[in-house]
């Protein structure tokens, strides 16, 4: 019996973790560049030496990764939005090294350089791109390849980079719409399969009905659960009731 | 009580926030030079149960980590300041900047502003002033003899008098910003400079980069209805979803206090 409630109570703790990873996407249901993060649950099959699969009891493990596909572009109109379309990301220089973005709503500081909503630089292909006194950011072209162009003379080009799929899931969100590489070993490579878009910006890719009928699981997979509980607690009376006689 | 629920009302919030930006876009929808503004959100920061690549067997290392989010805030409302639509008015001091670039104002406390309002008055003494009565700079005096009024597409203002003779009374200036998302709203159609927008660059209509200045027209909002509509559906929608995730909550947390019963 105590086994059953062990692994009930390790099922409503995933589940409850689950409600919290889907409230998360639906309050970012319109945060640009938002990548939803994907909840499975995963029983864990413990398969080693070739020995016959074995099920440990009562470990439940929540699949967590980031589902990378492409949200829809927006236009906007704004010369300094930008949205990606492939597979790539915006680099962001910070304190602690690169952070990569899928966010593309840019601007410029006091000194000409191109910062992201937090103020920090967006790495050019040849450090920080900045546009000389006089220029405004209206004047700003930007080719799909990340060429940035005012008036015909070129000020740099957007660093944009990409991960091998198998080096993807190592990104972990950090906040401010964007992703760091857990492993400090993997290098990203340059982006070849991804076009700049300029006045665009790339919408959350959460999708509502998706994450409702999550939701909508979780609840009822939730009360089955207590269900289990409530039946445990009733044998456990008529047990006793029979052993009190 | 589960985090879900401060998750799903920061999420509310922001939807929240994103009508209001919405409605007072939709609200200056036929205002003179107003300009549309975008509310931006970010995911906040992320708690990390687990951490992507820890070993959890001697030489197995874990593919993927598990950090739950807390939600999303909004950090950024931007103006999008692209050109609105020109209306014809026939009004000769009625002027729309056909690019880049605002007109500089002087508000009665000395203080400088900017604006892309182009309906000109004359006050009492004859200089040229916003709706607001607030002067334009550089200041342009019409002489009391003049019968019609010319603004010309580089910004000269010539005056006729009654006798057919033209005269030049002045020229008007536009300034423009490197980062004009940068500058302050003030209201009335006004913006002040900020340490984000730059200094500003004074020059002549239609150079280096400025717009040219059309009379008898009006630059109408750039606020377009059915994009703001769709925004709005939007956001009432993922404002309905968040409440739904905290009813959600709401039921899980039910059923376990039922069980107690």
């Amino acid at each position: 019996m105590t086994q059953a409630i062990t692994q009930i109570g390790s099922s409503v703790d995933a589940l409850t973790r689950e409600l919290e990873v889907i409230s998360n996407n639906v309050a970012n249901a319109n945060t640009t560049g938002f990548k939803r993060v994907c909840n499975a649950f995963s029983k864990v099959l413990d398969s080693q030496n070739g020995e016959a699969e074995t099920y440990t009891p009562g470990t439940i493990d929540l699949k967590y990764g980031l589902d990378f596909s492409q949200g829809n572009l927006v236009q906007t109109g704004r010369s300094m939005d930008f949205a990606l379309s492939g597979s790539g990301f915006f680099v962001v220089e910070t304190q602690n090294g690169p952070l990569y973005t899928r966010n593309g709503v840019f601007s410029t500081n006091q000194n000409g350089q191109i910062v992201d909503e937090m103020g920090r630089t967006v790495e050019g292909e040849s450090g920080p791109i900045t546009l000389p006194a006089g220029v405004s950011v209206s004047d700003i072209q930007v080719s799909s390849g990340g060429q940035i162009t005012a008036g015909g003379t070129a000020l740099g080009k957007f660093k944009v980079v990409d991960f091998k799929d198998s080096d993807e899931s190592k990104l972990v969100s950090v906040g401010d719409n964007c992703f760091a590489m857990s492993d400090k070993s993997i290098q990203p490579t340059s982006a070849t399969n991804v076009v700049v878009k300029q006045g665009f910006q790339e919408s959350s890719n959460v999708k509502i009905v998706d994450e409702m009928v999550d939701m909508v699981m979780v609840t009822r997979l939730y009360e089955a659960n207590m269900r289990c509980v409530s039946a445990q607690k009733e044998n456990a009376s008529t047990l006793t009731s029979v052993a009190m006689g | 009580m589960l985090k879900a629920f401060s998750t799903a009302a920061t999420g509310m919030a922001a939807q929240q926030k994103m009508v209001d930006v919405i409605a007072n876009n939709i609200a200056n929808v036929n205002t003179t030079g107003f300009k549309t503004s975008q509310i931006n959100f970010q995911d906040m920061l992320y708690l990390k149960m687990k951490q992507a690549g820890a070993e959890v067997a001697s030489g197995v290392n874990s593919p993927a980590g598990l950090e739950i989010g807390s939600g999303v805030r909004p950090v950024s409302t931007t103006k999008v300041f692209t050109v609105g639509e020109l209306e014809n008015t026939s009004r000769s001091l009625d002027i729309a900047i056909t690019g880049d670039g605002f007109l500089q104002v002087t508000l009665p406390n000395g203080e400088t502003r900017y604006t892309r309002d182009g309906s000109l008055q004359i006050n009492a003494s004859g200089q040229l002033v916003t709706t607001s009565g607030y002067t334009i700079e550089p200041a342009i005096t019409l002489p009391s003899t003049y019968t019609s009024v010319d603004i010309g597409t580089d910004g000269t203002v010539s005056v006729t008098d009654s006798s057919g003779s033209q005269s030049s009374v002045g020229t008007l200036q536009l300034v423009r910003f490197q980062n004009p998302a940068g500058l302050s709203d003030e209201g009335d159609n006004l913006y002040a400079q900020t340490e984000a927008s730059g200094t500003p660059t004074t020059g002549t209509p239609g150079e280096n980069g400025l717009g040219a200045i059309q009379s008898g027209a009006l630059e109408k909002s750039n606020v377009q209805m059915v994009t703001e509509l769709v925004n709005l559906i939007t956001a009432q929608r993922a404002y309905e979803i968040n409440a739904r995730a905290i009813k959600a909550g709401d039921e899980m947390l039910q059923t376990a206090t039922n069980v107690g019963r």
